[in-house]
C-alpha cells in the first residue's frame, strides 16, 4: 500500500517536474526578448529541477542521501537568480531595451485597433492570426 | 567676511569626536572672529519606518553632545562660536552616497555655508561603508569639502578584536556543521577531520566571510526566521510558476512585459541580496540592475507585477532580517516607490 502511494509520489513529482521544465522550454522558444527569456529560464531551476529533486528524496527514501538533495537544491535556489540577474544585468548594459507590447501591439489581439503604423499591423496580423489559432 | 559657516555631518564613528575639533580648530584659523558650526545628522529612513525612532533618538543624543563638544573647543578663545544642530533625510528615505551628498547641498543651499568638514569615517546609519563614493559625489556637487585629518584610533584593534571571536566561532560553526552533513555525523573519523577542516576555514576565511560581525542573540534568530521564510517563498514561487505557465502556453501568449523600478527599503549588503534574489527567483519578476536600493526590476504580467507593487517579498525579508515590528511597513505602492520605466536602461 504504502508503495504504492510512493510509486505514484515519484511519478507525479517527476511528470510535474518534466512539465514546468517543457514551459519553459516553450517560454525560451516563443517568448519575444531576452529579459522575457531569462524569467522562464528560471522557471527550469525552481520547479522544474525542485520537483524532480523531490521525486529523488522520495525514491531514496529516509537516507542519509536525501539531505545531499536538499542541499543541492538549496545551491541552485542561490546560483540561478545570480546567473538570471547576470544575463539581464549584462543585456541592460549594452542598452538592450526590453520589448513592450505597444510596441507592435500583436500580442494584445488582433481586435485591438492600432492607431499608428497601420502597415505595420497589416503586415504582422497574418503571423499573428496564424499563432493565435 | 567675518563669519564661517562648516557643515559637520557627524555619525557614530571613533572619529567623529576629532572631526568636530578639527573643524572649529580650523574655522577659527580662517576666521577668527564669528564661527557657525551647523552639526547635521543624516538619518537613512523615514519617520514612519519603525526603526526611525531609535535613529531619531540616537541623532539627537549625538548632536547634543557633540554641541558640548564644539564649546570645549572654544572655550578659550575670544571669538563668537555658534551651534546650529539639524536632522536631515527624516521626511524621505536616503538610498545611498548620491542622496546623501545632494541632502548636504540642499542643506548647503539653505544656510549659505562655506565648507562642509567630512569625517574619514563617516558611517550613516548601519549601512556599508559609504565614505568612498560619498567623496566622488561631494566632489561632483559645488560644495567645498575638506576631510578632518583625523588620527584612525587603536578603536580599530579592539573592534576586530571581539568582533573577530564571534566570526571566527561561527564560521567554524557552520563549516563544521556543513562537513557533517555531507559526511556521517556518529563516525569518529569525520569528526576529527570536520574540525580540521572547520578550524583551517575559519582560521584562513573568517575576516572575509561576514561584512558585518555576527551577534550572539540576534544571528541564530534570523536563521531561525530564514527557515520562516523559506516555506513563505516556495509558496510564492509556485504560484508564480502556475501563472506564468498558464500564460506561456496560452495561445495568445498575453504578456506585457514593463521595466519597473522599485525603491526597496531594506538595507544593503546581505538584506537587499536576499531580496534581489527572491525576486529573481520567482518567475514574472527579475531583477535589472540594483543602484544602492532602487532595483530595476522586469516584470513579464500585469499579475507579477502587481504582486511585487504589492512588496510581499521585501516585508518577508524584513521579517527575516529585523522582526516582525518592522515587516509592518506600507506597500511600495503606497509609498509611491514604484515607477513603471517604458525605455529600457536607467541613467
Amino acid at each position: 500500500m504504502i508503495e504504492t502511494v510512493r510509486f505514484w509520489a515519484i511519478i507525479i513529482l517527476l511528470a510535474l517536474g518534466v512539465f514546468f521544465t517543457f514551459v519553459s522550454a516553450v517560454g525560451v522558444l516563443r517568448l519575444p526578448d531576452v529579459y522575457a527569456r531569462a524569467h522562464t529560464a528560471s522557471q527550469t531551476d525552481t520547479l522544474g529541477a525542485g520537483l524532480a529533486l523531490a521525486a529523488v528524496a522520495v525514491a531514496l527514501g529516509w537516507q542519509h542521501a536525501t539531505v545531499y538533495t536538499v542541499l543541492l537544491l538549496f545551491f541552485v535556489f542561490i546560483t540561478n537568480p545570480t546567473a538570471a540577474h547576470a544575463i539581464a544585468r549584462s543585456a541592460a548594459e549594452m542598452d538592450i531595451q526590453p520589448w513592450t507590447a505597444d510596441e507592435t501591439n500583436d500580442s494584445s489581439g488582433p481586435n485591438l485597433e492600432a492607431d499608428d503604423g497601420s502597415d505595420l499591423e497589416e503586415s504582422t496580423d497574418g503571423f499573428d492570426g496564424g499563432e493565435s489559432r | 567676511m567675518g563669519t564661517e559657516r562648516l557643515l559637520v555631518p557627524l555619525s557614530r564613528s571613533p572619529t567623529v569626536r576629532q572631526t568636530v575639533a578639527y573643524a572649529v580648530q580650523s574655522g577659527l584659523e580662517s576666521s577668527p572672529e564669528t564661527l557657525s558650526c551647523h552639526l547635521v545628522v543624516a538619518v537613512p529612513y523615514e519617520a514612519d519606518v519603525p526603526e526611525e525612532q531609535e535613529a531619531l533618538d540616537e541623532a539627537r543624543s549625538l548632536l547634543e553632545r557633540a554641541v558640548t563638544w564644539v564649546k570645549e573647543d572654544a572655550a578659550g578663545t575670544e571669538a563668537t562660536v555658534e551651534c546650529e544642530t539639524a536632522v536631515l533625510g527624516s521626511d524621505e528615505y536616503l538610498f545611498g552616497p548620491k542622496d546623501y551628498a545632494r541632502t548636504f547641498q540642499a542643506y548647503a543651499e539653505e544656510h549659505d555655508i562655506d565648507r562642509l568638514v567630512l569625517d574619514p569615517e563617516y558611517q550613516p546609519g548601519a549601512t556599508a561603508p559609504i565614505l568612498q563614493p560619498l567623496e566622488r559625489e561631494l566632489a561632483r556637487c559645488s560644495l567645498p569639502f575638506t576631510e578632518a585629518p583625523v588620527e584612525r584610533p587603536a578603536q580599530h584593534e579592539r573592534l576586530t578584536g571581539t568582533a573577530s571571536w564571534s566570526r571566527f566561532l561561527s564560521l567554524f560553526g557552520i563549516s563544521f556543521a556543513f562537513y557533517l552533513i555531507l559526511g556521517d555525523p556518529t563516525y569518529w573519523f569525520d569528526l576529527v577531520t570536520g574540525t580540521a577542516v572547520g578550524l583551517i576555514v575559519a582560521v584562513t576565511l573568517s575576516h572575509v566571510t561576514f561584512s558585518t560581525a555576527p551577534t550572539f542573540p540576534e544571528s541564530p534568530i534570523r536563521v531561525l526566521r530564514l527557515v520562516v521564510y523559506v516555506p513563505y517563498l516556495i509558496f510564492e514561487i509556485i504560484k508564480a510558476n502556475i501563472l506564468i505557465s498558464l500564460v506561456i502556453l496560452r495561445p495568445s501568449m498575453p504578456i506585457n512585459p514593463r521595466m519597473t523600478q522599485v525603491n526597496a527599503r531594506v538595507r544593503s549588503g546581505l538584506p537587499l541580496l536576499a531580496l534581489a534574489n527572491s525576486i529573481t527567483l520567482t518567475p514574472g519578476t527579475l531583477t535589472v540592475r540594483a543602484n544602492d536600493q532602487r532595483l530595476l526590476v522586469h516584470t513579464l504580467i500585469d499579475d507579477a507585477r502587481e504582486d511585487l507593487f504589492d512588496g510581499g517579498l521585501e516585508r518577508a525579508i524584513r521579517f527575516v532580517f529585523h522582526g516582525r515590528e518592522s515587516a509592518r511597513i506600507p506597500t511600495p505602492r503606497e509609498r509611491g516607490d514604484t515607477e513603471i520605466l517604458n525605455g529600457g536602461s536607467d541613467e
